[in-house]
């Protein structure tokens, strides 16, 4: 028998802590991989009880004191400060925090500070990028002791510490991408996370983007040897979902996800728009929040469909699971969408579902009414087909739920062993 | 003597345009005219015309020799007419050879058999009268839309007066017996099944220029060969196949028309062979055994069957509503409704529906103008459902003020 392959796994988001896709598919991912690799899962924070069978949990935040001035007695000198960043003036959802000056200050404050237990509270609040930073500092300090094989790294919020360890150690590194600066803040995105992307993806000796599309972002835009593009879609744990009756008369058309530019919102409002001229007798719920939240409730007031069209804010998995018990039509017009676990998740629901042809998700879910997200007309057209016209609602359904059968986490795990066999391979 | 029997399919649907829920109600023309026109021109100057004058040359080279047989559906007739009179020329010249006969269809290139008995004459006789007015002929055999086939067809046809029918070969049905014979449905008493040889079929229409085939290139030579071996078991070798192959789905230069030049000439070296239109075929040689297709067939895709037509949820609801509105089109009496009613009956409309391996992402497998299946069935919906809504106004003149 084969040795099992050790992994060192770096992870932002993970249940209970969550905000996003992200942490329900390191999830996912790791529970499928328990039976193929011993895996150690570095996360920043975990909660007491919370527990995966075979999966060694590390969160920062449980490394007590003693314990982490036990870890510092010989500090390692690290490479990252010394790798020159491009700063850039970049737009982006860190722009702030990632300004120029600051952020040789935050290595310096970071680095030449006391080291503390690890402690945070919103894993994207206040100051990310200090987090990271600190993040990368005592996960290295404390990765260096253990043995592993390859390393697994989930977004550049884990790419400081998991690069540190491929220069120190020669193991090989790869990425999991489950989004880009690109997708989040388009084609101005040059700024420092950006650049930190980019030079993870130069050093990794693979890299795992969630779908092609996503691959595609990475040679285009981050000018990687496609050679090292391996995309492995997510899966989703199979779930029975039972429809339920609306209490109120009409179609129900919802969109949900965070309110960013990323997202597309503003599509959906003119997409509702077009079709309520004809179907004045549909609801449509944007559910989620984010900076263009306001200026969309702004824009149903003014166009005056603000009594067919609601905002939900932010959902809890359990009220978002009520939203799609009921609803008949699943939305999602994303700009730049490296996957789209939500649309898989309305497939579960049997809801039809449209979706923009750039996203990841796509590529799995081929039966889905797929849009380009600037085609408002086909996009109204669509939302009406796919209420009026049964047939259409069928097939659409029928053809997802075939595609749903291949969309397992269990595949998705067999994939990423062979990622981690072909550097083997490759070293031999 | 064992002849060969060529039966060429003409076919071009009037395609809808993408026409949208916005249109509903304030546009009324749901043809595409530019692109039916545009693919018309396109497969006339790559197929119609240079393979009908290679055909006309062959007539003429081999004096009475080589003959074959055409069903061209009423619509492509028509637009012939409208926009490439030069190709229908073409085929009226090919009539007054005396080489050549024309086949018997549904007008609309319809599903109307499965639908609308009456419809389906309807059509047939619609398209009597214009195989009758161009080419000057009462055709003797019939072919349903895509070798659609089963013994009740069969029976429906005979009483219908005619001598032969076509369809396909199918090995299910046939078992180890060839398709080399004329067989007979089980419950008709002289109408005679014409079946189609698909291996030798598709050896031309198909892998002509595949060149994974252990076969390619295919020569005329070689293909004489294959059919010379036929001798002594078997009495007619049914080549039936989409005229388009010649131009269009092979191009020129895999050589197909140079196949087609020459193999004629190679298959006539072999002093036992002829070539005979479907009707000669039919009175030259008597029914050898039943044939027992007791579910519709055709020759459609591996499975020979109408999946590519009807089945998925959007193909069963479009053509079932189509048809629920027959008796309201006949009714009202309007020449245009009923014409366009009729041309949004072919069953063109329903196979760009198809979804069949789609979900699997292999889009690529059934041709079609549209982006999407999806598409395809929305269009067709949207203009089902203006058509429907001009109905009712004319039913109830009051709605129409009020509109």
């Amino acid at each position: 028998m084969k040795k099992r392959i050790k992994v060192l796994m770096f992870g932002w988001e993970f249940p209970p802590v969550i905000s996003g896709g992200l942490g329900v598919a390191t999830l996912g991912l790791c529970k499928a991989m328990a039976p193929l690799a011993d895996v150690k899962m570095i996360i920043p924070k975990n909660v007491p009880d919370f527990n995966i069978p075979n999966i060694e949990l590390v969160g920062l935040n449980s490394i007590g004191k003693n314990e982490l001035e036990e870890l510092f007695k010989k500090e390692i000198h690290y490479s990252f400060p010394e790798m020159r960043m491009h700063k850039g003036a970049g737009f982006g959802p860190y722009t702030r925090i990632a300004e120029n000056e600051f952020i040789d200050k935050k290595f310096y404050d970071v680095f030449h500070g006391e080291v503390t237990p690890f402690e945070i509270d919103d894993l994207y609040g206040g100051d990310v990028i200090k987090k990271v930073i600190e993040f990368a500092r005592i996960s290295v300090q404390y990765c260096l002791r253990t043995k592993f094989d390859v390393i697994h790294a989930h977004d550049w919020m884990t790419f400081l510490p998991a690069m540190e360890l491929k220069i120190r150690t020669g193991k090989p590194l790869v990425l999991h991408v489950h989004s880009t600066e690109y997708d989040r803040a388009g084609e101005h995105s040059k700024n420092w996370v950006w650049d930190l992307e980019k030079r993870a993806m130069e050093l990794a000796d693979r890299i795992i983007p969630v779908s092609h599309y996503t691959g595609e972002i990475c040679a285009k835009h981050y000018g990687v040897d496609p050679s090292k593009i391996m995309p492995v879609h997510n899966g989703i744990e199979a779930v029975k979902h039972t429809v339920k009756n609306k209490p109120f008369e009409g179609n129900l058309v919802i969109f949900f996800g965070r309110v960013t530019m990323q997202k597309g919102p503003e599509y959906f409002v003119e997409a509702a728009r077009k079709v309520l001229s004809i179907h004045p007798n549909t609801k449509f719920v944007l559910a989620g929040s984010g900076d263009l939240l306001r200026p969309m409730i702004e824009r149903t007031a003014s166009y005056g469909i603000g009594d067919k069209f609601f905002f939900t804010g932010f959902l809890n998995k359990k009220m978002l699971n009520e939203l799609l018990a009921i609803a008949d039509v699943y939305c999602m017009p994303s700009v730049s969408e490296p996957f789209g676990l939500s649309a898989v998740e309305a497939v579960q629901y049997g809801i039809p579902t449209i979706i923009s042809k750039t996203s990841g998700v796509a590529e799995v879910l081929n039966g889905s009414l797929k849009i380009d997200v600037w085609d408002v007309d086909k996009f109204a057209e669509y939302i009406m087909a796919a209420l009026d016209y049964k047939g259409l609602k069928k097939s659409v359904v029928d053809a997802n739920a075939h595609s749903l059968e291949s969309i397992t986490w269990e595949n998705c795990a067999q994939k990423v062993m062979h990622v981690y066999q072909s550097i083997f391979d490759e070293q031999e | 003597m064992p002849s060969i029997c060529f039966y060429f399919q003409v076919h071009q649907p009037y395609r809808l345009k993408e026409y949208t829920f916005f249109d509903i109600g304030s546009n009324h023309s749901y043809l595409d005219d530019e692109k039916n026109r545009e693919v018309l021109n396109k497969v006339s100057d790559k197929c119609y015309i240079p393979t009908n004058k290679l055909m006309l040359e062959l007539i003429e080279k081999h004096q009475g020799k080589f003959k074959i047989s055409y069903s061209i559906s009423g619509v492509a007739l028509e637009q012939f007419a409208e926009w490439r009179p030069d190709v229908l020329q073409s085929f009226i010249e090919l009539a007054n050879t005396g080489c050549v006969e024309f086949i018997s269809e549904t007008y609309y290139h319809s599903l109307a058999f499965i639908f609308s008995r009456e419809e389906f004459k309807r059509q047939i006789e619609q398209h009597r009268q214009l195989i009758k007015k161009y080419f000057k002929q009462e055709p003797k055999v019939f072919r349903n839309t895509e070798l659609q086939y089963n013994n009740e067809l069969a029976k429906v046809i005979e009483d219908m007066g005619y001598d032969a029918i076509i369809c396909e070969g199918v090995d299910r049905l046939l078992g180890d017996r060839s398709p080399n014979h004329l067989y007979k449905a089980p419950n008709v008493t002289k109408i005679k099944s014409l079946l189609k040889n698909y291996r030798l079929s598709d050896d031309i229409a198909f892998r002509f220029s595949d060149r994974n085939w252990s076969e390619w290139p295919l020569t005329a030579e070689r293909y004489a060969e294959w059919v010379h071996s036929v001798a002594g078991h078997g009495e007619t070798i049914n080549l039936f196949m989409d005229y388009e192959t010649f131009g269009e789905h092979q191009w020129a230069q895999s050589g197909i028309f140079e196949f087609m030049r020459y193999m004629p000439g190679y298959v006539l070296k072999h002093p036992d062979f002829d070539f005979k239109t479907v009707s000669e075929t039919a009175a030259a040689y008597p029914v050898r055994d039943v044939y027992d297709a007791h579910h519709l067939i055709s020759w459609a895709d591996t499975e020979r069957d109408l999946s590519a037509w009807l089945g998925n949820p959007m193909q069963d609801e479009a053509i079932a509503k189509i048809y629920e509105l027959e008796q309201e089109i006949y009714d009202s009496n309007d020449k245009e409704l009923l014409d366009t009613w009729k041309k949004m009956l072919t069953s063109d409309h329903f196979y760009y529906m198809c979804t069949k391996y789609w979900a699997d992402g292999d889009v690529h497998k059934y041709f079609s103008p549209y982006d999407s299946p999806y598409d395809a069935y929305i269009y067709f919906m949207n203009a089902m459902s203006d058509l429907g809504n001009r109905l009712r106004k004319k039913h109830h003149p009051k709605l129409k003020k009020k509109a």
